[in-house]
């Protein structure tokens, strides 16, 4: 049968998978039939999405949040991090598994905050808190090398089309370009400082490289953040994505929203029509997933959906995963009388939209 | 009245004071942020003094005091002993938890107002009974209850960043004469050098107009106006007197860096100078502490900013021998929400939060109070903002069911009528 066509702007919710406990990071498995996810309760969490009724399971090893996930794209593999510099990869197609085939004890002094694999499969490479981005064999966890230079946290890794060239997205708002090939050498530095903010009475710089992406021609590549951060508490700031043209370095076009999210682009991911998805976050109130056609600024299509902190998109290029918030009730300043007897976490909806115009039912 | 920057006060005490600093002073040129142990000691025998280190917006429980590891609220942060056995911070108090054995820590603070607007003056006035006046903040009312504790200097400093100047309505109903000097940013009021156009006799007769001026405008006028103007040029020319407490180039580089260079270290390092020189109440305040947005991320910046001074201050303290005289106390409005919200940041939480004492008449290693497993309510006795103060007040000497304030012939409790001092942190 003829895949339905890519069409942002009909894009609708096909699924749905809620979770009592805040999840930060989610993917589609490399062969579309599981998820990974991981958050506030320290456990890996999978579900297989090939029934109705998708079937969970978890794997505890971790001692705390989870703070980055990625599958090797051949092996039945899957490489998690967390806040306290720790990698597990684990078997996550064995059942019977339920323990960590290696670990990296301290991969970073505190948080990972990114993971990416070589297309080759052959290394996985982190970064994080520590500011240096770190190689290390993907069957045996064995370090191989490290890159310096960065001056502070490093947010976001992206591997191009083809793997090539690695880039690292910081908290400065520097993008650093590293040649894989020949070495693993510094190729040049883009300019997102856009993204970063610190102003004169601010206690810390807000902001940073939260995402990165490459087109999959390799000719763009997008960087998300916010920009104009008006404070260090709230960290309230404007939505905002970069996208270079990857030959000459420059910025081709700042894309921005309508709506009135006030966070950060935590992922985004190109489509394969040549659109990008972005997802945003909201103070106690719905934020928003936005498409655009990358040279206009303004969204080609936006829908209303609760904070999200990753996007993943599934290998059939139609679907499209969201880890959203979803409030426990909780929320807001102090206690209210129902707290005093259920006082609960916030929530989690893994909810996977669908890029297509939504078949009638029959 | 001593004229501000005279020797003339007749008070034995301060006579003393005085003799005794100048006597073990010597040879050397002033003292201010290069005050020696012995002398600071001299001070301290003499007169209790408190620190109030305000975190405005609120520091979150979780990332400092009260990490609770087994909580489903917990942050991702490690825990790590302290020097106290049994008891862990939070990660990001790496110093604090070094000198954990000489501060108090509450983990049952239980008060009422969520917000901001409302929860600051509530929280630094103490929350008293509504008589429908217009309490003052703690900054003041000590200056009311204890007087200065060096005629030379004004009794409530209050360091922020921004502007500074006189701001009387801490004051409330005491009136204008016990509000606050603020130093912006914690450098010396501008203007605070006599032009030397001027000489001293000219700006003495220039000072003795002024007076008789405000002596004739004050006969038709409210008072209280002319008094927070004559405060204001009061407490101008005791620190013009002074000015040696704010020469930087006093500061040695080695508490530079242990106390850091961002603002919360250069002013409490300032705090600590200014207590040496015999400043009654020092408050220093820090803003942009209401992690709402990126929580997690904001505590790993900002709570080691309040970790290495504040630690370095109980060090130089207890090593001046001033700690059994001066009160430090570690706050904010309340604590954060366990629940983390929509932008991965906590919200505001009265219901169970922390903060941390030290010094005079605190017990050291005490920490006081419980929470649910969760951290979501006080476990057992929880303690208001006014059994806050009366254990303040109480420790520094002045009884809280005893002293009243008086105020157009109303007597005034100093401190919310049903509370009382919290017993398990005093000595």
């Amino acid at each position: 049968m003829k895949p339905p066509l890519l069409d942002a702007k009909a894009t609708w919710v096909s699924r749905e998978i809620k979770f009592p406990h805040q999840l930060f990071r989610a993917r589609f498995s490399p062969d579309g039939r599981a998820i990974a996810a991981g958050g506030q309760d320290k456990l890996v969490h999978l579900w297989d999405i090939r029934q109705e009724e998708p079937a969970h399971r978890s794997l505890g090893a971790h001692e705390t949040w989870l703070s980055s996930l990625a599958f090797h794209p051949t092996a039945p593999h899957l490489f998690t991090a967390d806040y306290q510099g720790v990698i597990h990869c684990w078997n996550y197609l064995d059942e019977n598994s339920t323990k960590p085939i290696w670990t990296i004890p301290s991969a970073d002094h505190d948080n990972v905050r990114s993971l990416v694999v070589t297309p080759d499969g052959k290394h996985l490479i982190s970064a994080g808190d520590d500011a240096i981005i770190k190689f290390w064999r993907t069957d045996s966890g064995k370090e191989l090398a490290r890159l310096e230079g960065h001056h502070d946290c490093i947010f976001s890794l992206a591997i191009s089309p083809g793997g090539k060239h690695l880039v690292s997205g910081d908290l400065l708002g520097t993008i650093r370009q590293w040649n894989l090939a020949g070495g693993s050498k510094f190729v040049r530095a883009l300019d997102a400082s856009l993204l970063h903010t610190r102003g004169e009475q601010f206690l810390a710089d807000v902001g940073g490289v939260r995402s990165l992406a490459f087109n999959p021609e390799g000719t763009l590549l997008a960087a998300g953040g916010m920009k104009d951060a008006k404070s260090n508490a709230f960290c309230p700031g404007k939505p905002t994505v970069l996208v270079f043209d990857w030959l000459n370095g420059k910025v081709r076009s700042e894309l921005r929203i309508k709506g009135k999210s006030d966070g950060p682009f935590n992922s985004l991911c190109f489509l394969s029509n040549g659109a990008l998805a972005g997802h945003t976050e909201m103070l106690h109130t719905n934020s928003e997933l936005v498409f655009w056609k990358i040279d206009q600024p303004d969204p080609l299509h936006s829908l209303v959906n609760p904070s999200a902190y990753e996007l993943s998109l599934h290998p059939d290029g139609r679907q499209l995963l969201a880890a959203c918030y979803l409030s426990g009730g909780s929320s807001g300043n102090g206690a209210r009388k129902r707290d005093r007897e259920k006082y609960i976490p916030n929530g989690s909806i893994l909810r996977i939209f669908s890029l297509y115009k939504q078949p009638k039912e029959t | 009245m001593p004229r501000p920057g005279s020797t003339s006060c007749q008070s034995p005490c301060h006579a003393l004071s005085r003799r005794r600093v100048l006597g073990l002073l010597g040879g050397s040129s002033g003292f201010g942020s290069l005050l020696q142990p012995a002398i600071a000691r001299e001070i301290a025998k003499k007169e209790r003094q408190v620190c109030l280190i305000w975190l405005d917006g609120g520091i979150s429980q979780f990332e400092s005091w009260h990490p609770l590891p087994g909580s489903q609220f917990a942050g991702p942060f490690r825990n790590i002993p302290t020097s106290i056995p049994g008891i862990h911070f939070s990660e990001l108090l790496p110093h604090t938890a070094r000198i954990a054995h000489k501060i108090s820590v509450i983990r049952s603070m239980c008060t009422k107002d969520p917000n901001h607007s409302t929860g600051v003056p509530r929280i630094q006035r103490g929350d008293p009974i509504d008589r429908g006046v217009d309490y003052p903040y703690l900054g003041s009312a000590v200056a009311k209850l204890l007087g200065p504790a060096n005629s030379e200097l004004p009794p409530y400093v209050w360091i922020k960043p921004g502007n500074g100047g006189f701001i009387a309505r801490e004051a409330g109903f005491l009136g204008a004469e016990y509000g606050a000097l603020a130093l912006g940013d914690g450098k010396a009021p501008i203007h605070i050098h006599r032009p030397e156009s001027i000489s001293a006799q000219q700006d003495e007769a220039r000072q003795i107009l002024r007076e008789r001026a405000n002596q004739r405008f004050r006969s038709y006028r409210r008072a209280s106006e002319i008094d927070a103007y004559e405060t204001s040029y009061r407490v101008a020319r005791q620190l013009m007197a002074r000015k040696d407490i704010f020469d930087d180039n006093r500061i040695d580089p080695g508490d530079r860096e242990r106390y850091g260079t961002h603002p919360l270290g250069r002013h409490i390092l300032r705090a600590r100078d200014l207590l040496e020189s015999g400043v009654r109440f020092v408050k220093v305040n820090s803003y942009h502490w209401d992690t709402h947005g990126d929580n997690f991320n904001m505590s790993q910046r900002l709570i080691p900013q309040i970790d290495q001074p504040f630690a370095a201050l109980i060090d130089d303290l207890d090593e001046r021998g001033m700690l059994d005289h001066v009160l430090v106390v570690l706050m904010s409005e309340f604590g954060r929400t366990p629940v983390i919200n929509s932008r991965l940041g906590r919200d505001h939480w009265p219901d169970c939060w922390s903060l941390a004492l030290a010094g005079c008449g605190i017990k050291r290693g005490a920490i006081v109070g419980n929470s649910d497993r969760d951290g979501v309510f006080v476990d057992g006795t929880g303690y208001d903002i006014g059994d806050l103060f009366h254990t303040i007040f109480s420790v520094l000497g002045i009884d809280p069911r005893r002293k009243k304030y008086r105020h157009k012939g109303q007597k005034l409790a100093i401190a919310h009528d049903e509370c009382g001092p919290i017993r398990e942190i005093m000595t």
